[in-house]
């Protein structure tokens, strides 16, 4: 939007400028123009004196004096050199015969002035009107004229007579004076007219270029359809909610590429996309997200949803390719999606439309799939301000899952979960599956996790007789503001934090192990446990086992399951592992145990702890204690 | 130093400019004049010389007694034309003058071409065009006075 207005606003100063020169331009003009018409009233001026005087110098007639007295004919010539200024090239008196041509009585010229009587042509046919009608007349000179701006002629009335006329060329160089005279102005503003025009044909090279790159990064060369980019721009453009969704992959194009060639698989590509195209109208939009991919988005006005992406489906199914003569049949993998009121981002149906074509692809490509409402309602909850809301309103929960001892099949401890409430369907518990990995290292995450020491040590004081776990990141340990958290609450808590056990989950390989040593005995300060999950597997080693201060270990689910598929291979393992607990004295805790064989090989093996759906699924804690 | 050489070339260009409508008005001049489709003219004005010698309608000539027109540019060429006896009425060269005064000075010249008040005059003698038999086309019956 601000580049829009900058761009708005350069427009209009530079039109703003153009007007200003214009303004400018036709003021000067005007400027000018005043000039040479006070400069020909003055002439007027001086050729109505100079007509009165040759007048009274010559009474009884203009040409029966002067053929008879030269010495006035001398005087009067000199008397019209004395009026040649600058501004006059020629200054003289013509009389007119009548054959109509005229003859010189008087020549102000101080070279070579013409005889009396001689024979001159004046190029215009306003000399006769001038004559005829006793009107002084500015006479532009024309062709067959040189260094004459303009003439006035005169006339030289006697007795409603007329004598003679009296001309008065205006110099050309006078002329010139006068229109340079605002000639710095004049440069000024051509200056700014070039700058203008030159600013203006930059812009439009610039704008054509823009629009060029535009069309480059907005449609595929290959296709014509869109690219990503402008998915991204439509959707910043147009809401969501108000279109649906179709993904389409053709299957298995790299075959086709092996065995005809890239050229044949891109004219392949291009007449697949036109198809597309051809069923679609101008409105729904055709991104090509990758080289087989294409992304669809469709007015929700369309009536039939369904019905059109069966058919689009079908449309391409059936459709055959012409390769060397012989026809040639693609298929796909399609899913569609009814865009969900409250869906997130265009990114979040990607992906889950990607999901579903993968779930196709797993059943044996080919295949079109509607995603179901459930998927749907799922969507907002990869929503970051969807979870925002949810941690502002308070709508966490924890749910606890019983560790058992296994022999004895009595609950030993809890594992606390987090579960947030769903907005319009408060029984609708999500899982961290949908948040977690999104809300991780941010404020949300603090949030989070504040809201559930809350809630456990509620439990705890609630409760007297349990002991709880809460799983925690190794990460962050090292974060700040999660530690001087863990701790306060800790100290508020001291008196029942020795029932709590701290589940460190690592996601990555320890180097720093002081640092990790102090931050445990920051954590066991005030009598709480130290556990170990997800042994066995991921970055865990026995390393820790030797430089950590660790009171459980957690065998990780995955070895567990093991017991079902590699059995020997599984008990020797976990033989060796409770062996080894044993030994070093930590408590052991099998979790996954699924089913009543796993329970009783876990048992066998004298694993002390168990825990699993079989034997108990997270729940509120009044569930398991009245 | 290309500034310079921009203004000379210029000047050069406005020269030839001027120089062919000068030509252009002579060989109208001369074509009304004459009847002949190759017309023969003798000045030794060095300037006209140089305007005519690239026209396909006139023909310098050397010798005055070898031209249909005598171009006359100052007293001192009228003086040697008419030295030469040769001219007279009904005889060739024809002669044409650049100034007023020269046509009064011979009245075997029939017409004249000069710049008066900076304006350009051109006029042929109705009874000295008639002594030669020369009938002017009506764009030139304007220019024809019947005494100077």
């Amino acid at each position: 939007m601000k580049s829009s207005y900058s761009n708005r606003l350069v427009v209009l100063l530079i039109l703003l400028l153009i007007l200003f020169g214009i303004l400018l331009q036709i003021e000067i003009v005007k400027s000018i123009d005043r000039l040479k018409n006070e400069e020909l009233l003055k002439s007027e001026q001086y050729a109505s004196k100079i007509s009165l005087l040759i007048q009274q110098r010559t009474k009884g007639g203009i040409e029966s004096v002067l053929s008879r007295d030269e010495d006035t004919r001398l005087r009067l010539n000199q008397t019209l050199q004395a009026f040649l200024t600058r501004q006059y090239k020629y200054i003289f008196v013509l009389q007119r015969n009548s054959n109509g041509s005229y003859r010189f009585l008087l020549d102000g010229s101080m070279e070579n002035p013409e005889d009396y009587k001689s024979l001159f042509f004046p190029k215009s046919k306003k000399f006769d009107e001038v004559y005829k009608n006793q009107k002084m007349q500015i006479i532009q000179q024309s062709e067959g004229t040189e260094q004459i701006w303009l003439s006035l002629v005169y006339p030289i009335v006697e007795n409603n007579q007329t004598e003679s006329l009296l001309v008065l060329d205006l110099s050309e160089d006078y002329a010139k004076h006068l229109n340079d005279f605002h000639s710095p102005l004049m440069v000024l503003i051509w200056m700014i007219q070039i700058f203008l025009i030159i600013t203006i044909f930059v812009l439009l090279v610039l704008a054509y270029r823009y629009y060029i790159l535009r069309k480059n990064i907005l449609f595929d060369k290959l296709t014509s359809t869109h690219t990503k980019v402008f998915l991204e721009e439509f959707f910043n453009r147009n809401d969501l909610s108000d279109y649906n969704a179709i993904l389409i992959d053709i299957d298995e194009f790299t075959e086709v590429n092996k065995l005809y060639g890239y050229e044949t698989g891109d004219s392949i590509i291009k007449e697949f996309a036109m198809t597309i195209l051809e069923r679609l109208n101008d409105e729904s939009k055709v991104i090509r997200t990758s080289g087989t991919e294409f992304f669809i988005v469709i007015p929700k006005d369309i009536d039939n949803f369904e019905e059109l992406s069966r058919e689009l489906f079908k449309i391409l199914s059936e459709k055959r390719y012409l390769i060397d003569n012989k026809l040639f049949a693609i298929t796909i993998s399609m899913s569609a999606i009814v865009m969900p009121q409250k869906a997130s981002s265009v990114q979040n149906i990607q992906r889950i439309l990607d999901e579903k074509i993968l779930e196709i692809k797993s059943r044996g490509k080919n295949d079109f799939g509607i995603i179901d409402t459930q998927n749907i309602s799922q969507i907002q909850y990869t929503n970051i301000n969807y979870i925002k809301e949810t941690l502002e309103d308070g709508r966490l929960v924890c749910v606890y899952q019983p560790i058992y001892n296994t022999q004895t099949k009595e609950i030993s401890k809890y594992e606390t979960l987090v579960r947030l409430i769903d907005r319009d369907d408060r029984d609708k518990l999500i899982t961290p599956f949908y948040f977690m990995d999104m809300i991780k290292g941010t404020s949300q995450y603090i949030k989070m996790s504040k809201l559930v020491l809350h809630n456990v040590f509620n439990t705890l004081h609630t409760y007297p007789d349990i002991e709880l776990s809460v799983n925690i990141d190794l990460n962050d340990l090292y974060n700040r503001d999660m530690m001087n958290l863990i701790n306060s609450n800790l100290y508020e808590n001291r008196d029942v934090a020795n029932r709590l056990t701290f589940e460190i989950l690592e996601t990555q390989e320890l180097d720093d192990y002081k640092k990790i040593v102090a931050l445990f005995q920051q954590l066991k300060a005030f009598g709480s446990k130290i556990a170990l999950d997800d042994f066995g597997s991921g970055y865990t080693n026995y390393i820790y086992l030797i430089r950590l201060d660790i009171d459980i270990l957690k065998i990780d689910g995955s070895l567990i399951k093991e017991l079902h598929t590699s059995k020997q291979k599984a008990l020797i393992v976990l033989n060796s592992i409770q062996k080894l607990a044993k030994k070093l004295e930590f408590e052991l805790v099998a979790e996954f145990v699924f089913d009543e064989s796993t329970y009783n090989m876990v048992k066998e093996l004298n694993i002390e702890f168990s825990q699993g759906y079989h034997l108990g699924k997270p729940e509120p804690i009044e569930f398991y204690v009245g | 130093m290309k500034k310079i050489l921009f203004i000379i070339l210029l000047l050069v260009e406005l020269q030839a400019l001027e120089r062919d409508s000068t030509l252009k008005l002579y060989v109208g001049v001369f074509s009304a004049l004459s009847s002949q489709n190759i017309i023969s003219v003798y000045t030794n004005d060095r300037e006209y010389r140089d305007i005519f010698r690239d026209s396909r309608y006139i023909k310098l000539t050397s010798r005055v007694e070898d031209a249909n027109i005598a171009l006359v540019t100052n007293a001192k060429s009228l003086r040697y034309i008419l030295n030469k006896n040769i001219i007279g009425y009904n005889k060739y060269p024809i002669l044409f003058v650049t100034d007023y005064k020269l046509l009064k000075q011979t009245p075997y010249a029939v017409g004249a071409f000069y710049w008066r008040k900076g304006r350009s005059q051109l006029l042929f003698i109705r009874d000295r065009l008639s002594h030669y038999n020369i009938r002017l086309s009506s764009d030139y019956q304007k220019f024809i006075i019947d005494e100077l």
